[in-house]
């Protein structure tokens, strides 16, 4: 006697499909922080479900709960219809669940293989089955165009390659729920289409995904549904069709958000008028003694926003570093206003009209412990009006920095407040406020936006086309295209420690720079 | 004491004179005795010397060459209590500090005495000499065996190593195992870390000569002979002085003559008479003047 | 000058730089194991004071050279155990707690020493096994096959370890705790579990490292014997590159350079005012080992303790 099976009961994998996930009541507390308030989700087989919020609304703990990396303090998980504990990443991966996290889960000493294999028993008992294993990565790989060498170690590979990895791990491990944390904020513009290439292709076979992003265009592309997180809470839960990009942004603010910035017209320089800044044929060697910048030349002028595109680490964080005296030149020259300033240290760049916003903001922008008058103060508190004689001068350093925090709107309980009790928006406001209010010159700004939220992105960016206006030369480097198409008047793409090409922003077209940030020049 | 008082050597001769002298003294009632062993550390020491010092002993003895200007400094402070260092020929006489006595064992001569056993012991006629420090009384131990086998036998070879440490006792097992290979049938060796090299010599069956403590219990069936220093006689008459209210200011030295030092057999080695009627004869000689025990 | 490179001074080195690369070997194979699963375990030096007085206790009492040889293995699980327990469930800085267990195992082998001996003296140790006709060969013979069993086992750990470091699923999951315990975890390996074997496999190793010295190489035990060797052990781990291969290449040249510099001076070789550079030799080449390490392959998270969502 035959059994009839329903269609697609299993994957290709292999593994029993999940039909649903319902995740009820969710409720998870951090000191001092409501992390996931009574959150109800729920994902089903087939389906492309986006997770939207902001950074901090509470999508990451939501997902960590559910790979067993966080017990909750209220939960009820059902998977297909049984309630299910997960204590530990074992319990989870073991009922199908697989995380891709934002911040990759691989060995990058080890193998594809290996990573894959890692924590898996294995045919041979105690030994190693890597035959086996790169056999069926291969396999698998077909199946899903997840194309990658097995045998390659992890470091040598570009991200969109590590990040196959992550799912092929997933797969390997039969997993039918696959979530995926910001997996598109690495990526280059044609690596984004390949992979929702990948994400469609598994729900067409049944698996469930889960699509977490705050990149508008990119949910309305790829989700039939979408669930909008705020504080911790879901502000809702409806099919993504239909949807605009002005509606989730501003379910996801909780007020209506401007996408567009208006912004005066781009004044070419004047022939024969000298670049604020100036980069000449500069070398630069990276952590690991390689060079990290490979000869890159670039001008820009007053009242410029000259953009920096590319995918992470092929150059731009030791540009930025280099152009801020925190990072030794090999060879080159970089001119101020026309002096040289090639191997100035930070202060003599400071005196010279140079303001930096830099990219890791709590290690290079802020003394995290200190207060917030203190960072306000922090590069001119050793001359007037902040000091005399070798003595502070508190009456004028309260004055002051009260003053730029009501100009910046930084939102922060007192003066006194350490630093690192503000959100990112906060204190990226406060670099800014000290940073602008010296009225430079010359901006070095690298990733003002990363971790910030919408309306402190937007807040900042007004700033930015307002010194624009005043005549700041302004380089501004990012890993968000968005950002870059928005603010600037002509974009650079770094491939390899190179600047392949720089182009008006009227030519900036997504596949051209993606084209480029993958170094293809033709 | 830098090391263990059990170290088989250097700090163990002072704690068994010390417990000889206490013993002959009515045991604890008639004596009180602390000891700080261990005291790698020169601040560590200089601290114990202080302490004892402060609560009021009769006699702080700093058992190391190492703690000489420690040594200096606190006695200024306690003109009243006798101090004793060694090994050492320096009071601070010359120094205005009148409360400090020095000793020193002659090993020269007790090591010219087993330079002419180990000549009359070695069938191969190659000795090693496992040393720490070319400096003190490991020195002068080495040149005054040195001395004693080429006085005895012309052709003999005398190879000497110095480890460089006084407590790395691995090295010294491997400076012994060298010796060995190089053909070595009689060893011997100055300094706490001998153990090591003693271990290989009972490994290897080659004989060997102890200084400074009593080393047959060490290795009952390969140490033949080992020159004692015997410091009870100097704590004795140490002890009498400060009690006469001389509190130092005197250089003992420890020699064949005055007993203080002494070889001491292993009963159970059968050493020959001719060796031993050898011995006897150079020690006469070292102790009416007609030896000169270093070059 | 030219005595020194005469055969018999060139097989005498290399067969001492065998013999005393024994117990730097058995450290330092278990201190590479505990430093790739991520923990860094200063405390070796103490973990084989404790292990070398245990097994000369036993030996001295019972004779049994396997007993002693036992007693120290558990000697310096215990004392792994110990170190696994502060530095992956207290999460304490390893190289405090390190230095920590070394100063608990130099004060408590003394104290045993003293209370339970009170003085030493020599025992039989393992004696040498000549390997049939292996032994036999001309020069390599001596140099290779004519030592007791311990050193034999010391080199056959060596492709051993490897085989386990690579080409297990135990080697693999060691390799990732040590690189990133956090991918480790998401898969569902226990990062604590491998770190608390490897502190307790490096615990056991040092205890036999402390054995083949007081039962094995110099058969009598003193108070503070190793004299920091352990240390080196440790330092030859960074020397070695963090590989079993590495850390036995390690291990022979710095004890050839011991070897070679007592060659120096049995056979008066240099005038006696070069002496002291030639003792300083083994010193001069640790500090250079420690510069020269190849950090590139250091594991990533190395002496960092780990525990979920923290990143």
């Amino acid at each position: 006697m035959v059994f009839p099976k329903t269609p697609m009961a299993q994957l290709p994998t292999g593994r029993d499909r999940i039909e649903e996930l319902r995740m009820v009541g969710i409720t998870k507390r951090f000191p001092g922080v409501l992390a996931n308030d009574r959150v109800d989700f729920d994902v089903r087989a087939g389906e492309i479900h986006a997770l939207l919020g902001e950074n901090g609304a509470g999508k990451s703990t939501l997902m960590r709960q559910l790979c067993g990396l966080y017990k909750p303090d209220a939960d009820e998980i059902h998977l297909n219809g049984a309630l299910r504990h997960f204590n530990s990443p074992a319990d989870s991966i073991h009922a199908g669940i697989g995380m891709i996290h934002q911040h990759f889960m691989l060995v990058p000493a080890l193998t594809v293989a290996e990573n894959v294999a890692l924590g898996l028993s294995s045919s041979r008992g105690p030994l190693l089955d890597l035959d086996r294993v790169s056999k069926r990565i291969d396999e698998l790989g077909k199946r899903y165009s997840l194309k990658v060498q097995p045998d390659a170690q992890v470091w040598q590979l570009s991200v969109g390659e590590q990040q196959r990895v992550e799912i092929l791990k997933a797969l390997y491990r039969g997993a039918a729920l696959l979530a995926l944390d910001e997996p598109t904020a690495v990526l280059t513009p044609q690596e984004v289409g390949e992979l929702f290439k990948v994400l469609r292709q598994m729900a067409a076979d049944g698996h469930a995904l889960i699509f977490i992003s705050h990149k508008l265009h990119e949910i309305i592309d790829v989700s039939q549904r979408v669930t909008v997180m705020r504080d911790g809470r879901v502000v809702s839960t409806h099919p993504t069709a239909g949807s605009t990009r002005a509606q989730l942004a501003s379910e996801m603010v909780g007020r209506p958000v401007i996408l567009e910035y208006e912004k005066k017209p781009y004044a070419p320089p004047v022939v024969g008028e000298a670049p604020r800044l100036e980069v000449d044929d500069l070398w630069v060697r990276g952590d690991r003694g390689r060079d990290a910048l490979r000869g890159v030349s670039l001008e820009v002028h007053a009242g410029e926003i000259l953009g920096i595109a590319g995918v992470s680490g092929n150059g731009q964080r030791e540009l930025a570093e280099a152009l801020t005296g925190l990072r030794p030149v090999a060879k080159g020259h970089v001119r101020v206003n026309g002096r040289d300033l090639t191997h100035a240290s930070p202060l003599q760049r400071i005196a010279a009209g140079q303001s930096a916003i830099p990219e890791e903001r709590m290690k290079d922008g802020v003394v995290k412990d200190f207060s917030v008058a203190e960072n306000l103060i922090l590069q001119d508190h050793g001359h007037a009006p902040f000091s005399r004689g070798g003595f502070m001068d508190p009456t004028a350093i309260t004055r002051e920095s009260a003053a730029l925090v009501k100009g910046f709107n930084v939102k922060t309980p007192t003066l006194d407040t350490p630093t690192k009790n503000l959100s990112g928006g906060n204190i990226q406001k406060l670099i800014l406020a000290r940073e602008l209010s010296r009225k430079p010159a010359v901006l070095i700004c690298a990733q003002p936006s990363r971790g910030v939220d919408i309306g402190a992105t937007e807040y900042i960016h007004q700033r930015l086309l307002e010194q624009r206006e005043r005549g700041m030369a302004t380089l501004l480097i990012s890993e968000d295209l968005d950002e870059l198409l928005a603010l600037s008047d002509r974009i650079g793409v770094m491939y390899e420690g190179r600047l392949m090409a720089v182009m008006d922003r009227a030519e900036a077209t997504l596949a051209r720079l993606g084209l480029l940030m993958a170094g293809v020049s033709s | 004491m830098p090391s263990a008082s059990n170290d088989g050597a250097f700090s163990q001769s002072m704690f068994d004179a010390l417990k000889a002298v206490q013993a002959s003294m009515g045991g604890e009632a008639g004596m009180k005795l602390a000891v700080s062993e261990g005291m790698v550390q020169v601040p560590n020491a200089a601290a114990a010397i202080r302490d004892y010092a402060q609560q009021g002993y009769d006699l702080v003895i700093a058992h190391g060459t190492q703690y000489g200007n420690s040594l200096q400094e606190i006695a200024k402070d306690f003109p009243n209590i006798a101090f004793a260092w060694g090994t050492a020929t320096d009071t601070f006489a010359d120094k205005g500090i009148k409360n400090v006595f020095a000793y020193n064992p002659r090993a020269q001569e007790g090591g010219y005495a087993l330079g002419v056993l180990a000549a009359k012991l070695s069938k191969s006629g190659i000795i090693g000499v496992c040393g720490p420090v070319e400096a003190g009384d490991a020195k002068t131990y080495v040149d005054g065996f040195k001395k004693g086998v080429t006085d005895t036998k012309k052709d003999a070879k005398v190879n000497v190593v110095y480890t460089g440490s006084f407590s790395d006792v691995s090295l010294m097992a491997a400076a012994a195992e060298t010796h060995s290979k190089a053909g070595a049938d009689v060893l011997t060796g100055s300094s706490q870390a001998v153990v090591g090299a003693i271990g290989v010599a009972k490994d290897k069956k080659a004989i060997w000569l102890g200084t400074q403590a009593l080393q047959t219990a060490l290795a009952p069936d390969t140490v033949g002979a080992s020159q004692v220093y015997d410091f009870s006689g100097v704590v004795k008459e140490m002890l009498a002085l400060s009690a006469k209210g001389t509190k130092g200011g005197t250089a003992f030295e420890l020699s064949l003559k005055t007993g203080g030092l002494k070889i001491v057999y292993n009963d159970k080695l059968s050493i020959p008479a001719d060796a031993k009627a050898a011995v006897d004869a150079a020690m006469k000689g070292i102790i009416d003047g007609t030896i000169k025990p270093l070059p | 000058m030219n005595e020194l490179f005469t055969l018999p001074v060139l097989l005498g080195v290399l067969y001492s730089g065998v013999r005393l690369a024994t117990p730097y070997l058995y450290a330092a194979l278990g201190e590479m194991f505990a430093q790739r699963s991520g923990v860094v375990n200063l405390g070796v030096d103490g973990i084989m004071l404790m292990g070398a007085f245990t097994a000369f206790f036993i030996v001295t009492n019972t004779g049994s050279l396997a007993l002693g040889m036992l007693g120290a293995m558990l000697i310096g699980l215990l004392m792994g155990l110990l170190m696994s327990f502060v530095s992956v469930n207290l999460r304490a800085v390893q190289g405090i707690s390190g230095i920590g267990l070394y100063l608990f195992g130099l004060g408590l082998s003394s104290l045993l020493f003293k209370r339970l001996l009170g003085s030493t003296k020599a025992i039989d140790g393992f004696q040498a096994i000549p390997i049939p006709f292996l032994s036999d060969l001309p020069y390599v013979g001596d140099v290779f096959f004519k030592h007791n069993a311990l050193v034999y086992v010391a080199f056959a750990l060596v492709p051993v370890a490897a085989f386990v470091l690579n080409r297990t699923t135990l080697g693999l999951k060691i390799r990732a705790a040590g690189m990133k315990p956090e991918a480790a975890d998401s898969l569902g390996v226990s990062v604590a579990g491998v770190r608390y074997f490897c502190v307790c496999l490096g615990g056991v190793m040092a205890g036999v490292a402390g054995a083949s010295l007081s039962i094995g190489l110099i058969n009598l035990f003193q108070e503070n014997m190793t004299s920091g060797l352990g240390f080196i052990a440790v330092a030859l781990v960074y020397f070695g590159g963090w590989t079993p291969v590495g850390v036995m290449v390690g291990a022979l040249l710095f004890s050839m350079v011991n070897a070679f510099q007592l060659w120096v001076q049995v056979k008066d070789i240099l005038p006696s005012s070069y002496r002291d550079f030639v003792v300083m030799l083994p010193y001069v080449l640790t500090i250079v080992a420690l510069v020269f390490g190849r950090r590139a392959r250091q594991p990533t998270a190395l002496s960092k303790p780990f525990s979920r969502g923290e990143n």
